[in-house]
């Protein structure tokens, strides 16, 4: 039983992506619940994954500045056919 | 699990040094201070917890503290163990005989800035990162940049001999610290450089002593300021990763780009097929990628956009060569950026049934020759799915190679083997097994012409023993240094086999 009270804020249904992975945001993957019975994972408000999500992006954005004052593009998408698009930076 | 220690330290030992230090909350006999000071991310026994917690530690803030601090411990033969950031992936901050922990994280001035001669001087307390803040507005950089860069310390770099992810580029720990000043095992305060100049990068006066003074794990003395290099900040970075069906043509294509010859090649990071299968498992940037993404090879390039811009078209140009297949922008900038920290990785694992457990995560790393790559990566592999086989605590996370030679990548990697264990389940038999397991994987790099440790140091049971074989006929000389610079074997005591160097003499 969760201690949250989640409200609005449930994320929404899991989707199954392989046996070991399922997604409720776009591009945001967990480990199958099944996978987690022993440790199962914590109830987490749909704001609280994109606050994680966003600081990640914030932090590599950082990281980026940090060593050199330019990111060079080659403006390419993946060839593999997944991966996202060419990155903004 | 319960934290017990030994009994209090003598009180009269942190009476001296109080008066050493003359600030008391600079000297620290508490059990949170000790117990924090007590372990790294490496892997440890934490059912022998207490075994390794220090006795007292202590925060100097000039090298004369520190001095009287070592001369005190050799009055009394107490061991002394320095300790910077605590961020190493072997033991050598582990108190392995209590003792007083040297913490240099209060030393963490920058002395001076020379943008004419290009150094800066600091106090050996200071995190690259917080350094790079600072010079940012010089249009300078440190580029001592490893995995821990965001948590990691100069003193710790130094005492490791640290590797770093631009290394091909711009120069490891090694290549970067231009002199230093440390305190001997006998308490002398010494400065060593190249000659005897602070600010000199080639001199061929006396000795070069300043690489003994580098990756001796805290076990020839504590640095308390170093004057390092500067670069220009770099303009323009770049970096690229492709995918392959095989992992030969990722082998081919990394050594391929590795010969390039190209100056602003700061490094090149091959992916096994271990580890895309451990990423594709659990991390965003693979989960999705088609079953043919096996192996990957990823490059970094980094210098004036004159420089980059050329170089980055021959990058990709040899990165498909052999069937490479872009990743493309998104995956290529995420995931370096993301090679900086991580130790950012939060740590679980599988059991063999899938089941997820909080796991400590093993990097076991290697120099090796290239021609080794792919054989050694079929020895170590075999070796851990025997011991997950047999126990079940581990999981095999896949290794990485990265160019290992400053300047000149071509010949020799970084190898790494990331093994995930369930620590809580760590008794004398699991542990025991865990430790064989490390002999065992260093073992085979031996076996291949390479030597057992990169970067992160030889120093605690499971690869420690193998430093006499791997020395070979200079162990006689390293040990005679040893002795000769600490005679009473107090300073990180336990650590690389140098207690062989007292024979019988030696204090526990």
């Amino acid at each position: 039983m969760s201690i949250w009270r989640l409200g609005e804020q449930q994320p929404p249904a899991p989707r199954k992506i392989t046996d070991d992975v399922v997604m409720r945001f776009e591009h945001v993957y967990e480990v199958e619940p099944g996978k987690m019975e022993r440790f199962p994972q914590q109830d987490i408000p749909a704001w609280d994954t994109m606050r994680i999500v966003d600081s990640r992006w914030e932090h590599l954005d950082w990281m980026h500045q940090h060593f050199a004052d330019e990111v060079l593009s080659t403006g390419l998408a993946s060839e593999t056919g997944f991966g996202g698009g060419p990155a903004e930076s | 699990m319960s934290v017990a220690t030994r009994a209090p330290f003598d009180s009269e030992v942190v009476t001296e040094l109080r008066a050493i230090i003359g600030d008391d909350q600079r000297v620290l006999p508490n059990i949170s201070s000790r117990v924090n000071r007590t372990r790294v991310p490496a892997p440890f026994p934490v059912h022998r917890w207490a075994d390794f917690v220090p006795d007292v530690a202590v925060l100097p803030t000039t090298a004369e503290e520190v001095s009287e601090v070592v001369k005190l411990a050799n009055r009394l033969r107490i061991p002394v163990v320095p300790r910077a950031g605590g961020t190493g992936l072997a033991d050598g901050a582990v108190p392995l005989r209590g003792g007083i922990v040297v913490d240099v994280k209060l030393m963490n001035q920058i002395k001076e800035i020379d943008l004419t001669d290009r150094t800066v001087t600091v106090g050996t307390g200071i995190n690259m990162l917080k350094l790079n803040e600072e010079l940012k507005r010089y249009g300078v950089i440190y580029p001592d940049n490893p995995a821990s860069y965001p948590c990691s310390i100069v003193g710790g770099r130094i005492g490791t001999g640290g590797w770093s992810l631009l290394g091909a580029r711009y120069g490891h720990t090694r290549d970067l610290v231009m002199s230093m000043e440390l305190v001997l095992p006998t308490g002398e305060i010494i400065e060593v450089g190249d000659g005897g100049g602070r600010k000199l990068r080639k001199s061929s006066t006396g000795f070069m002593l300043k690489q003994l003074f580098m990756g001796h794990q805290g076990t020839l003395g504590i640095a308390t300021e170093a004057t390092l290099e500067l670069v220009p900040r770099p303009e323009c970075e770049f970096s690229a990763f492709f995918a392959f069906d095989d992992y030969m043509k990722a082998y081919g294509t990394a050594g391929a780009i590795a010969r390039s010859g190209l100056a602003t090649l700061a490094g090149v990071v091959l992916f096994d097929e271990w580890k895309v299968r451990y990423l594709r498992r659990d991390d965003e940037a693979y989960i999705e990628q088609p079953a043919d993404v096996v192996s990957v090879v990823a490059v970094a390039l980094y210098g004036t956009r004159a420089e980059v811009e050329p170089a980055s078209r021959r990058v990709m140009e040899l990165g498909r060569s052999e069937g490479g297949r872009y990743l493309g922008d998104e995956i290529s900038q995420g995931d370096w950026a993301s090679r900086h920290d991580r130790y950012a990785t939060p740590l679980h694992g599988r059991r063999r049934d899938g089941q997820v457990v909080p796991m400590c995560w093993h990097c076991e790393d290697a120099a090796l020759p290239y021609s080794a790559l792919p054989k050694v990566r079929e020895e170590w592999h075999a070796l851990v799915a025997r011991y997950i086989e047999r126990y079940d605590i581990f999981d095999d996370w896949g290794m990485f190679a990265y160019t290992n030679g400053a300047y000149k990548p071509w010949g020799d990697y970084l190898v790494e083997i990331d093994v995930g264990i369930w620590e809580q389940e760590l008794n004398d038999d699991n542990w025991a097994a865990w430790v064989n397991l490390k002999r065992e994987i260093a073992e085979v790099s031996l076996a291949h012409g390479g030597s057992i440790t990169a970067c992160h140091g030889a120093t605690r049971e499971g690869d420690a023993e193998l430093v006499p074989t791997e020395l070979g006929s200079a162990w006689q000389v390293v040990k005679a240094i040893k002795r000769t610079l600490d005679p009473n074997n107090i300073m990180n005591p336990g650590k690389q086999m140098l207690d062989e160097a007292y024979a019988e003499e030696v204090r526990t």
